[in-house]
């Protein structure tokens, strides 16, 4: 357990440190109680109007679910790259194998669009190819607008109208 | 700070068996009021900060136990990549809301479950008290040489548990696929790809239409979908 | 270095047979090739082309298991790599067993993905994986694979239950199936850690090879590992007292995925049970067989009367799912070669039984899986005869009677329980068939009782399901005339089909006859066929079962 002493010490310098921290801002904070206009969001200055999302978006969950897999893969290379030497060849197919259909998850979650932040393309059946807004969009021309995979500017409109 | 030292050093030395259980003791603790917080709290978020405790204290007892790999993994993998994905799930679901813990939906069914639960866990310390414990006599990674841990480790797990490890890897996969088919709004028949403009676009399929949906201000995925078009909601930015 | 090479020679890599895992490699592999295409074609992978891969993974996973059963008739059971895997007559059977049963839930699938608009190669992907999950559990010979095991077949069910998205039953049947699923595991976990602090070993052969050398004086860990480990199986295998999620499970899951369930876990789970309890833990007999003596008691009774007033089909099947779960665990009550033979017959007769009964089912169903009722069923000789008949054929094979396969199994479990003087639970057994023919009977009866008698059956008081009163209510269905009731989703499906959504009761006749997919039919036909054929002349099957049994390690 010696080795572990600089942890405790740590460990504990660090809860005195919080511990410090808390008494002293009793001590040196102002005593006034706060605004409403102080506690408010800031938002550039401006009232802010609508409530901040409180729920996330789903992508979150996916780009989770790519850091756990991976964590629990490195998990399991690290054991491996110890002994890689006395496991050989053997050894390196195992792995290979492991890996390779735990890339085939992450491909699946890439497909998903576990990356696709940006604005999104999506494969829509049943769409009508040209809407009131898409042509006043083309006509208008807008410059660095989004554009369609055959790079025409496409409609800025609501979704619904997308739709 | 080095008196500290001093006398953590010379407690170490003098005493080892002291400190095993004081570190035991205090970590048992800490995975047990860890484990009852994440229960009784309120807010799922501080259930959630609770379940780290708990999983810090079980690192600490790996720690005892001599396996610091097998520690750090337990603080990598559970309280850090695990514990953020139950939060991400919290999110989602909203934090803002309180479980409302007085509410019984089948009466009687709590001072049950307790009685039950103690009856259950008297049990099971009562058989493992009168039980033969035979742990340690037949070791499945071999005598000890001295070689560091992860070495046994990784060969327990390319020899003995070689089928495991692999199986582990199915495992995972469904894990995704499984996520990933439940995260899907109803009617999932977009597929959404990657949109970049550029190189990097995608060709236009003449079976089907591309819709590039602009991203809606504030957003979230959440949101009741306006359209078939939207199910997928906003782009999260 | 120096003790890295002095290491270097304890390391003896394991061998691998890899025909004694080739089924669950193909089964895993079909799984990943189906994820890889829809990952990586740009347009969504059609309905069929899924089916088509998951029939032929199955297909080849099955000819690999035949492959197989001449290779341990030739070389006799042994276990692979590193003991980790069993390689015997009986992990053979499990491995041709899933297989086929995957590959009948698939084509049922079909046309079940097809009707309800589900697109994506998820569905098919996750039933290949957790059949390959089942078959781990089949050929395991180490506790921790059986969790492995266990865990791949779970969690692909728990999002199979989930699948119908447009119903909210299901993902209510996925969240109850989840929860106490997930809770089952964990105590099966604790069970294996505690069976690791009693024998020393998670290996089944280390394990009896221990028991077996020592007399085990305070056993008392030991006890309360048996005891978790049973929990865990008897909720896998829905057991009572464990089986409170299975009828809502089985009522909200997709109908092809009740019948995969009731079927492919139910196998593996048993596959399991029976290697760790009857084969490795046989020295502790006294320890677990009274527990299962009153699991199997208290799921015969509590399955076939429960059972009695469901209204629902799905519900009875599960509850009738459950009085099948407490036949099966007379013969790991039994434990002994007969046992063991008689429990796997009987799983085999009951995995096709089950699965042809849930594809009728699906099919009668109709959209959203709403019309499961038992009055859906009335009248059903008239409209589709033949339907009728392989329904009719399906369920007095689950009621045992005689010429079909269900009988000899029935017969099979309660011999070798008598053979072992298990009078009481055989008598009790006898009964509950009895019971359960009743049930089975009510629906056979009411598909052939004409439109408008139905209130003479001794059933006519208990109350009608919700959808039944809702139909009933709806002016137009006291009139006769079919219409649709008004669904907030209804505008947004404009191809709804009008006909699966008539309301059931008065207008019954007026649904006419719901739509067969050719594949469902081929399931059907093959499962009624099995049904018949094997119960005329069931040698084959039952020498199978035996041969099985004894290449058991």
């Amino acid at each position: 357990m010696d080795a572990y002493l600089p942890i405790l010490i740590l460990l504990i310098l660090g809860l005195l440190f919080a511990a410090l921290s808390f008494v002293a801002s009793t001590f040196l904070a102002p005593k006034k109680k706060p605004t409403a206009a102080k506690i408010a969001p800031y938002e550039c200055g401006i009232v802010p109007e609508v409530e901040p999302p409180s729920r996330f978006p789903v992508r979150f969950y996916l780009v989770a679910m790519i850091f756990i897999i991976f964590d629990i893969e490195v998990v399991f290379l690290y054991p491996w790259a110890v002994i890689f030497r006395q496991l050989g060849s053997f050894g390196l197919v195992e792995v290979v194998v492991f890996a390779a259909v735990v890339f085939v998850a992450f491909l699946f979650l890439i497909s998903n669009g576990a990356f696709s932040w940006g604005p999104v393309v999506r494969l829509t059946p049943g769409v009508p190819a040209r809407t009131s807004s898409s042509t006043i969009a083309r006509i208008s021309g807008r410059p660095g607008g989004p554009v369609t995979a055959a790079g025409v500017p496409v409609s800025t409109g609501t979704p619904g109208q997308a739709a | 700070m080095t008196a500290l030292a001093t006398v953590l050093l010379w407690a170490t030395a003098t005493h080892p068996t002291l400190v095993d259980a004081g570190t035991f003791s205090v970590s048992a603790a800490l995975v047990i009021a860890g484990a009852i917080g994440v229960i009784v709290a309120r807010n799922p978020v501080h259930s959630a900060l609770m379940l780290i405790m708990t999983l810090f204290g079980v690192a600490v007892l790996f720690l005892l136990l001599q396996d610091p790999f097998l520690a750090v993994v337990q603080v990598i993998v559970y309280a850090g990549a695990i514990v953020v994905m139950f939060l991400f799930v919290i999110m989602f679901l909203g934090v803002d809301r309180e479980e409302n813990l007085g509410a019984e939906k089948l009466r009687g069914q709590r001072p049950t479950s307790v009685i039950l639960a103690a009856a259950s866990l008297a049990g099971l310390l009562i058989l493992g008290f009168v039980g033969h414990w035979t742990l340690g006599a037949p070791h499945v990674a071999g005598p000890d040489t001295g070689a560091p841990n992860v070495n046994l480790l990784g060969q327990s797990l390319f020899t003995t548990y070689l089928f495991p490890f692999e199986a582990t890897a199915a495992l995972l996969i469904i894990a995704v696929v499984g996520a990933v088919a439940l995260a899907r709004r109803p009617g999932g028949e977009q597929k959404v790809v990657d949109a970049a403009p550029g190189p990097l676009a995608p060709e236009l399929d003449p079976a089907s239409r591309f819709v590039v949906t602009p991203p809606a201000p504030g957003g979230n995925e959440d949101a009741e979908p306006s359209g078939p078009g939207n199910q997928n909601g906003g782009d999260g930015s | 270095m120096t003790h890295l090479a002095a290491t270097a020679s304890t390391i003896h890599l394991p061998h691998v047979n890899y025909v004694s895992i080739l089924p669950i490699l193909i089964m895993m592999g079909g799984a990943l090739l189906l994820l890889l295409l829809s990952s990586l074609l740009r347009r969504i992978i059609s309905t069929g082309v899924c089916t088509a891969i998951t029939v032929m993974t199955s297909a080849a996973a099955a000819v690999a298991a035949i492959v197989q059963w001449d290779q341990v008739l030739a070389n006799g059971a042994q276990t692979t790599i590193a003991g980790a895997v069993a390689y015997d007559g009986f992990s053979v059977l499990i491995q041709l067993l899933v297989p086929l049963a995957l590959g009948l839930t698939a084509l049922v699938a079909d046309g079940y993905l097809k009707r309800e608009g589900v697109v994506g190669g998820e569905f098919q992907v996750l039933a290949m994986a957790s059949a390959s999950g089942a078959m781990v559990m089949g050929a395991a010979n180490d506790l921790i694979v059986v969790f492995l095991g266990l865990e791949i077949l779970s969690i692909a069910l728990y999002v199979l239950a989930a699948f119908n998205h447009r119903r909210a039953e299901s993902g209510e049947a996925a969240l109850k199936y989840f929860v106490l699923g997930s809770v089952s595991s964990a105590i099966f976990l604790y069970g294996i850690a505690l069976m690791y602090g009693a024998t020393g070993s998670t290996n089944l052969a280390k394990m009896a090879e221990f028991l077996a050398r020592r007399a085990v004086l305070s056993n008392g860990l030991l006890l309360a590992a048996m005891a978790l480990l049973l929990v865990g199986f008897a909720f896998k295998v829905s057991a009572v007292p464990f089986h409170m999620w299975s009828p809502d499970v089985y009522q909200g899951s997709p109908s092809p995925v009740s019948g995969f369930m009731a079927s492919v876990a139910k196998a593996g789970a048993f596959a399991a049970l029976l290697r760790v309890f009857v084969s490795s833990l046989a020295t502790q007999r006294l320890g677990w067989q009274p527990v299962i003596w009153v699991l199997a008691a208290l799921s015969l009774l509590v399955g076939a009367i429960v059972a009695l007033n469901q209204q629902d089909v799905k519900r009875m099947l599960a509850y009738s799912s459950i009085n099948h779960a407490g036949f099966i665990l007379l013969g790991v009550d039994a434990a002994d070669a007969r046992g063991i033979s008689s429990a796997l017959y009987y799983l085999v007769t009951y995995t096709i039984m089950v699965i042809g009964t849930f594809a009728v089912v699906t099919v009668i169903a109709g959209r959203q899986d709403r019309a499961t009722g038992l009055l859906e069923f009335r009248g059903l000789a008239r409209r589709q005869p033949v339907l009728a008949l392989a329904l009719a054929i399906l369920l007095l094979g689950q009621a045992g009677a005689p010429f079909t396969t269900g009988f000899l199994a029935k017969f099979n479990v309660i011999e070798a329980v008598v053979l072992t003087h298990g009078y009481t639970l055989a008598v009790i057994a006898m009964v509950s068939a009895a019971v359960a023919a009743f049930f089975y009977l009510r629906v056979a009866l009411t598909m052939f009782s004409p439109v408008g008698e139905f209130g003479d059956g001794p059933d006519d008081d208990v109350p009608l399901d919700p959808a039944a009163l809702v139909g009933a209510a709806t002016p137009g269905a006291a009139s006769g005339v079919t219409t649709v009731p008004p669904r907030a989703w209804s505008a947004a499906m404009p191809g709804i089909d009008e006909l699966a959504d008539a309301p059931p009761s008065e207008v019954v006749e007026a649904r006419g006859k719901v739509p067969v997919p050719p594949a469902t039919w081929v399931v059907i036909g093959f499962c009624a066929l099995f049904t018949v054929v094997f119960g005329i002349y069931p040698a084959p099957l039952v020498d199978f079962a035996q041969h099985a049994t004894l290449l058991f390690i």
